[in-house]
């Protein structure tokens, strides 16, 4: 990122401004990845342990669980990754129009995910009569997922702050690392919803 | 400078040509492993080989998200070292808290308060 | 070369779009410049302010405890005051005081150390500190309010911590309090982790730096990985006692032991993130009063690192008496053992480091002495408790007490002490008398003693804590009042203590640069440290950087020369923009939590619905962090060059700076 270097040549793995030659957000994201692999761990765990001895009398996941919408909003969320990581790739190339129709996608996506999570909620809540209070399932299951669904709406929210950004022309091939700490935070949701889905739904399938 | 001030290495411009391709195939890798993942849970073999492959397939599109999509792969080893960190403690951490309660020892007690258990008094 | 000048400066016509920015403030000096401001040296100062206002409020708090404690059957606190006092004293002591007061070094001093003009995200820094200001001020507030302090043990077991058990708002307090101190410590870790790896100066490699660089990098990798633990736990506490989840209701199937859990996931590493900073002060000042480099600096650095991974390992030995199973007793004894290991090649080192050495008996290596000391009586009766079967007996006893006490007051906050004395003259140009601060010293170390020696009899006496007074003949009324005398003596070492560097602080004598002719690279610096901290971004040649320095000063002076060469082509000095978007986005989380925790839940017949006080309150808070994160990032991370004058002053049109794009 120093002045005299042009700019179809900016080096986006290295920042010779840094002594490692990592971008400082870079480290700054990957660091708070890590923090939150314990935030979620722990948040995962809590499920888990609950759902180790299960008090009886209460509702089995699967009487509770559309397996076939979880899917959907799985491969949803997946799509929006890729999404994702093609903005990086744009916007690392200087090609903004790319950017934003990738972002869109990306926030579209993101909002279709949210979507299906509100339905299911209500869903649960209004046909299963499964609640957060009436019983442990129904705890542990929206916190956690409530949880993870806050985190997509912060990621949905940073993207269009991040897309109406562009358009005021001070996000530039300059800027990709801002794009790309972002791009960070929206996989690390994803990847943490593949996580929940095999530990919290499919297992119960088994 | 600790770290010598060499640029990344060259093979990372050429990959960025490719960039697209890359991203995509891999898009279509984990639709396709989320679908098995689906396919398995209904298969008719024993719980801990079912659980083996699941925590497998899931392994393997975690690594591919953190390593393609989150540009691990391309980044200098110390952004790996440092997730790394955080995502093994707490792998550990969880698998030490379900060994704890999993354990005879955590047990809850049955709750039929209704009829006591017929235990020596004062021992309760 | 052009790593040595950090900034970004981008020459005139190829400038980007200006930011987006409503207010630029520039004052140096003033409220507002504290408000705004981003220096790391400022910042360490309001955290050592505010650590040290805490000492006195904590300490007031023991002083109460002791003195109900002091006779048998006392009535001078009631048994709910008492549980507020022992609660608050210990929230207090570890989150107020021990964590913002090595908060205050790792700000203050690290950046010096390593080199740098700054950490790495200097508004970040600023909200770290405004935002654990919030927390503390969340965690008091109950002092002022109806529902009174938390009063459930500063480990807030459940069920007693449950809506059940403390209806009143206190807990909501504590528990939001803890929740923002948790929020400060890992966005101000974070900072600390990019800074030491990503802003050494050139020569600085890894192995070069000062350990106590190493320490603070090792408690920030503690604090974001420790504190998501207690995130989660005090999450789920707090669903359990607003929006009535089940996650500790025994009746609905919860599991409270899964609090305890949780919570020394957390507490345990928590220990750590005490006592590190506290060995690399130690491992500063040791080397330094004995002129003689430190011995076996690769292992003290390493076993540094061992602690604090199996940190990790050992969070059950809290728990021994809860019925684990034998496995696991087992495993957790023996990686508690096991942790003793890397401790106890530290102290071998320190002692390495004294042997034959020229030591010379200044205040601050009084208070490192006795920590080592100490810290050691302290680890011993620590590695009794990793024994299961001794801990059944000695647990929740003062045997405990007297051990958690000598790691954290004769471990962590002697070395704090320590650490005040040794870089006083660095922060503000004066040097404390020898006379009063060995006095200070003689005073908290026999107080110290007599304070928590006799608690190890009371504990296998069988005396239990937490509990407001005793029987006359229990047989523990003699080390009770001791230790009540002992209390008492403590405190005015402390008070010593505190009013002379008070006093040095505005009537001390002058020093010059390095006066205890130190080792490490902030002693280059003259003192009080100017707002640009080095002249030129000097090249670090070997471990003790400033110990090489001073010996090769030709060598040196031609390389600064060329370093301010390079500089000034790159437009000057780089300083960040002070910003008031920190500070009012923790003002935002002020307003929150007060609704969260605060604000009764109204009636709902007034308020039928979702509005009312407790959510508008909360939202407005939100609101108000929203629109000053937004404009936080809009106005993004410039800065503008200074330029300096022979004498290191700034030169004068330079000091509302240029422009120039951050990085």
């Amino acid at each position: 990122m120093s002045s005299d270097a042009p700019a179809a040549t900016i080096d986006h793995h290295f920042d010779p401004t840094t002594s490692t030659g990592i971008p400082n957000k870079k480290i700054l994201m990957w660091a708070f990845l890590a923090s939150d692999c314990m935030f979620f761990g722990c948040l995962i765990s809590t499920h888990l342990i609950y759902r180790l001895h299960p008090p009886p009398g209460t509702l089995a996941p699967r009487q509770v669980f559309s397996i076939e919408l979880t899917s959907f909003s799985t491969f949803i969320l997946l799509m929006s990754s890729l999404m994702m990581a093609l903005a990086v790739n744009a916007i690392q190339k200087g090609n903004l129009k790319s950017m934003r129709w990738s972002l869109l996608t990306t926030i579209f996506f993101g909002c279709i995910f949210l979507g299906c999570q509100v339905y299911e909620f209500r869903n649960f809540v209004f046909e299963k009569h499964l609640t957060i209070t009436n019983s442990i399932l129904g705890s542990t299951f929206f916190t956690l997922t409530g949880t993870h669904g806050l985190h997509v709406l912060v990621g949905v929210i940073w993207l269009t702050g991040m897309l109406l950004y562009s358009f005021t022309g001070r996000l530039t091939e300059r800027q990709a690392i801002d794009v790309e700490s972002m791009g960070l935070y929206w996989h690390f949701v994803d990847i943490v919803w593949i996580v929940i889905f095999t530990a919290v739904y499919l297992l119960e399938y088994i | 400078m600790s770290a010598s001030a060499t640029p990344a290495p060259a093979q990372g411009h050429e990959l960025e040509q490719s960039m697209f391709w890359i991203f995509v195939q891999i898009a279509m890798l984990l639709a396709v492993i989320t679908g098995l993942e689906l396919v398995t849970v209904y298969l008719p073999f024993m719980k801990w080989i079912l659980v083996s492959v699941l925590v497998v397939l899931s392994t393997v599109k975690f690594m591919f998200v953190i390593f393609y999509f989150m540009h691990l792969r391309w980044d200098r080893a110390f952004c790996t070292i440092v997730f790394f960190i955080g995502l093994v403690l707490a792998a550990g951490t969880m698998w030490a808290l379900l060994k704890l309660f999993g354990a005879d020892a955590s047990r809850p007690l049955p709750v039929t308060l209704a009829h006591p258990p017929a235990i020596a008094p004062g021992i309760a | 070369m052009e790593a040595i000048a950090k900034s970004d400066f981008v020459p005139k016509g190829e400038q980007a779009a200006k930011p987006l920015v409503l207010w630029r403030p520039m004052a140096k000096a003033g409220v507002l410049s504290w408000l705004t401001t981003v220096d790391h040296k400022r910042i360490g100062f309001l955290y050592g302010i505010s650590g040290l206002f805490f000492l006195l409020v904590g300490g007031v708090e023991a002083l109460l405890i002791r003195v109900q404690l002091a006779v048998p059957n006392n009535t001078f606190l009631t048994s709910a005051q008492y549980s507020e006092m022992f609660t608050m004293h210990g929230t207090t002591m570890i989150f107020l005081v021990v964590m913002p007061i090595g908060a205050a070094f790792f700000n203050f001093v690290m950046p010096l150390q390593i080199g740098a003009r700054d950490v790495a995200f200097p508004r970040l820094n600023a909200f770290s500190f405004w935002t654990f200001l919030v927390g503390a001020i969340i965690v008091n507030l109950g002092w002022f309010m109806k529902a009174g302090a938390p009063d459930a043990g500063w480990v807030g077991y459940t069920p007693l911590t449950t809506r059940t058990f403390t209806p009143t708002h206190a807990i909501d307090m504590w528990v939001m309090g803890l929740q923002l101190l948790g929020v400060a410590s890992i966005a101000a870790a974070l900072n600390f982790i990019v800074t030491i790896i990503n802003l050494r100066a050139p020569g600085m490699t890894m192995m070069r730096l000062p350990v106590f660089t190493w320490m603070t990098l090792f408690t920030s990798f503690l604090i974001i990985l420790s504190f998501p633990a207690i995130t989660i736990a005090l999450i789920e506490l707090m669903m359990d006692r607003l929006f009535g989840t089940n996650f500790f209701e025994v009746s609905n199937g919860g599991l409270p032991i899964l609090w305890q859990h949780l919570f020394w996931i957390f507490g345990h590493p928590e220990v750590y993130i005490l006592i590190l900073p506290a060995m690399g002060i130690i491992s500063e000042i040791l080397p330094t009063f004995s002129r003689k480099p430190l011995f076996g600096y690769p292992i003290v650095v390493f076993s540094g690192a061992s602690i604090g991974l199996l940190g990790f390992g050992v969070w059950s030995h809290h728990m021994f008496t809860s019925g684990l199973g034998t496995v696991a007793t087992a495993a957790f004894a023996l990686m508690t053992m096991a942790i003793a290991v890397p401790t106890g090649v530290k102290i071998f080192n320190w002692i390495g480091t004294l042997w034959g050495g020229h030591l010379s008996m200044r205040t601050p290596m009084m208070f490192a002495l006795g920590f080592l000391w100490m810290f050691m009586i302290g680890g011993f009766s620590g590695v009794m408790h990793a024994a299961a079967p001794a801990d059944l007996q000695q647990h929740g006893s003062y045997f405990i007490v007297a051990h958690f006490h000598y790691v954290l007051i004769g471990g962590s906050l002697f070395a704090l002490l320590a650490g005040i004395q040794y870089w006083f003259p660095l922060m503000f140009g004066r040097r404390v008398s020898e006379f009063w601060g060995k006095m200070s010293f003689w005073l908290v170390f026999i107080g110290f003693n007599a304070t928590f020696f006799p608690m190890h009899f009371l504990g296998l006496e069988g005396m239990p804590r937490r509990t407001y007074t005793y029987d006359g003949n229990m047989g523990w009324n003699l080390g009770n009042l001791i230790s009540s005398v002992g209390a008492f003596i403590l405190a005015a070492g402390v008070g010593v203590y505190l009013v002379t560097i008070v006093y040095t602080y505005f009537r001390g004598a002058r020093t010059t640069r390095d006066p205890w002719d130190a080792r490490t690279l902030e002693w280059s610096l003259q003192n009080p440290v100017p707002e640009y901290n080095f002249r030129a971004i000097p090249t670090v040649h070997a471990r003790d950087g400033w110990w090489y320095e001073k010996r090769h000063s030709a060598e040196i002076e031609r390389e600064a020369g060329e370093h301010a060469k390079a500089e000034d082509a790159h437009g000057g000095i780089h300083m960040p923009f002070q910003s008031i978007y920190p500070f009012l986005a923790s003002v935002g989380i002020l307003v929150g939590a007060i609704g969260t925790a605060v604000v009764d839940r109204a009636d709902p017949a007034l308020y039928p619905g979702f509005w009312g006080p407790k959510i508008a309150v909360t939202l407005a808070g939100g609101a108000i962090m929203f629109v000053s994160v937004v404009l936080w990032s809009l106005e993004g991370c410039e800065g503008y060059h200074i330029h300096l004058n022979d004498d290191g002053s700034v030169k004068g049109d330079d000091a509302r700076g240029g422009y120039a794009a951050g990085h």
